[in-house]
């Protein structure tokens, strides 16, 4: 009794053709009694293409119409003003993860520039060092020969002074140096310490 | 275990730069047995190792791999890379500055301690202020490397107890640094 009262629909979405299905029936009939399809069997498809043309327009405009989206550049945004900084962002396209250097050229490239940037920077700190070498010993140089003249000149001076005094004290040096020799210093004996003993 | 990153390449390359001259590109030319010697990192540190030893190695767990080939040395949590004693022959061999110490220079250093003016044999003329040096007896046998602390001309008038070379390893390191040298713990 029941599956002989139950229909079952294959195409759910063929229900609302349905509607459209009893001009398509009407059509089998004609063509059952004409035989021949006449230009008045296509006037009753003009009124249901409207209305589903009708039917398209409604729901367009139910729909809300699409909002557009605009991206940061279109809205001049500036860049610091974002969720995520600038160095972090990573651009799309590119490869993720680490890349590898393991080829040969690669590496006699990386050598090779950082051998050169070595060699430069050593170079410069050679010509510095012999710059510097080169004021230092321009100083000595400088310093001695200022030494020299400070000790000539002292030299000068001593020998003026000993011509000075010999015309001052000509006999009297002679004398008091021989008394000297005579009797000798008495300072030695004065600044004896005595220690006794008990 | 992987290949190094363009940066770290440059990193180990410029260390390496400090201490040896141009005859570096000597390491990655291709050997005579069409083999050549590749810079892996395995746990931080950088091991210059056979390409086909290289290879084979990836069967090996990682957790299970110690070491392999010659380490070069670490990379420290900010990036930097630090050289070990375990690089010397490969700096011994490539040196652009070399110094000399005399016998009884030889222990002092060993234990860790900078090189004074008197226990210098031998200098390599044109060494400028803070260059990398490799520290050898007088028997031309590498003791370890250090930075140079003035020039040779400036290290000659210094006296005999001014420090020549700031040490940046050495043998000794061997039996110090034991417990460390091998392993990342």
């Amino acid at each position: 009794m029941a599956p002989s009262k139950t229909r079952t629909i294959k195409n759910k979405h063929a229900g609302p053709k349905g509607s459209t299905g009893a001009a398509a029936k009407g059509g089998v009939k004609r063509s059952a009694t004409d035989g021949v399809s006449k230009p008045k069997s296509k006037k009753p498809k003009g009124p249901v293409v409207s209305q589903q043309v009708k039917e398209k327009n409604r729901a367009l405009l139910m729909k809300r119409p699409k909002k557009k989206t605009y991206t940061a550049e279109e809205l001049g945004i500036p860049t610091l003003n974002m969720i995520t900084p600038i160095g972090v962002e990573k651009p799309k396209g590119k490869k993720k993860g680490k890349v590898f250097v393991d080829d040969k050229e690669s590496m006699t490239t990386i050598l090779n520039l950082v051998q050169a940037e070595k060699e430069g920077h050593i170079e410069s700190k050679m010509i510095k060092a012999r710059q510097l070498e080169e004021i230092r010993e321009a100083r000595k140089v400088e310093a001695e020969k200022k030494a020299a003249e400070k000790k000539s000149m002292l030299e000068d001076t001593k020998e003026s002074l000993r011509k000075k005094r010999k015309r001052k004290n000509d006999g009297k040096e002679d004398n008091d140096t021989k008394s000297i020799s005579l009797t000798g210093t008495k300072a030695n004996k004065a600044s004896r310490k005595k220690v006794s003993f008990a | 275990m992987r290949p190094l990153t363009e940066e770290e390449t440059q990193a180990v390359f410029k260390k390496l730069a400090e201490y040896t001259g141009a005859s570096l590109k000597n390491i990655i030319a291709p050997q005579e047995d069409g083999d050549r010697n590749v810079f892996r990192l395995s746990q931080n540190r950088v091991y210059v190792v056979r390409l086909s030893m290289a290879n084979l190695a990836t069967s090996i767990a990682r957790d299970n791999l110690l070491s392999l080939g010659t380490c070069l040395g670490k990379f420290t949590k900010s990036g930097k890379f630090r050289i070990h004693i375990t690089a010397l022959p490969i700096l011994a061999e490539h040196a652009r500055h070399k110094l000399w110490i005399r016998p009884n220079g030889v222990m002092p250093f060993l234990y860790g301690g900078n090189i004074v003016k008197a226990h210098v044999g031998r200098f390599s003329e044109d060494c400028p202020e803070h260059q990398g040096l490799v520290v050898y007896t007088m028997d031309d046998v590498p003791l370890g490397f250090g930075v140079s602390a003035r020039s040779t001309a400036e290290s000659r008038r210094l006296d005999p107890t001014g420090v020549v070379c700031f040490r940046q390893a050495d043998c000794g390191e061997y039996l110090r640094d034991e417990d460390t040298l091998f392993q990342s713990g």
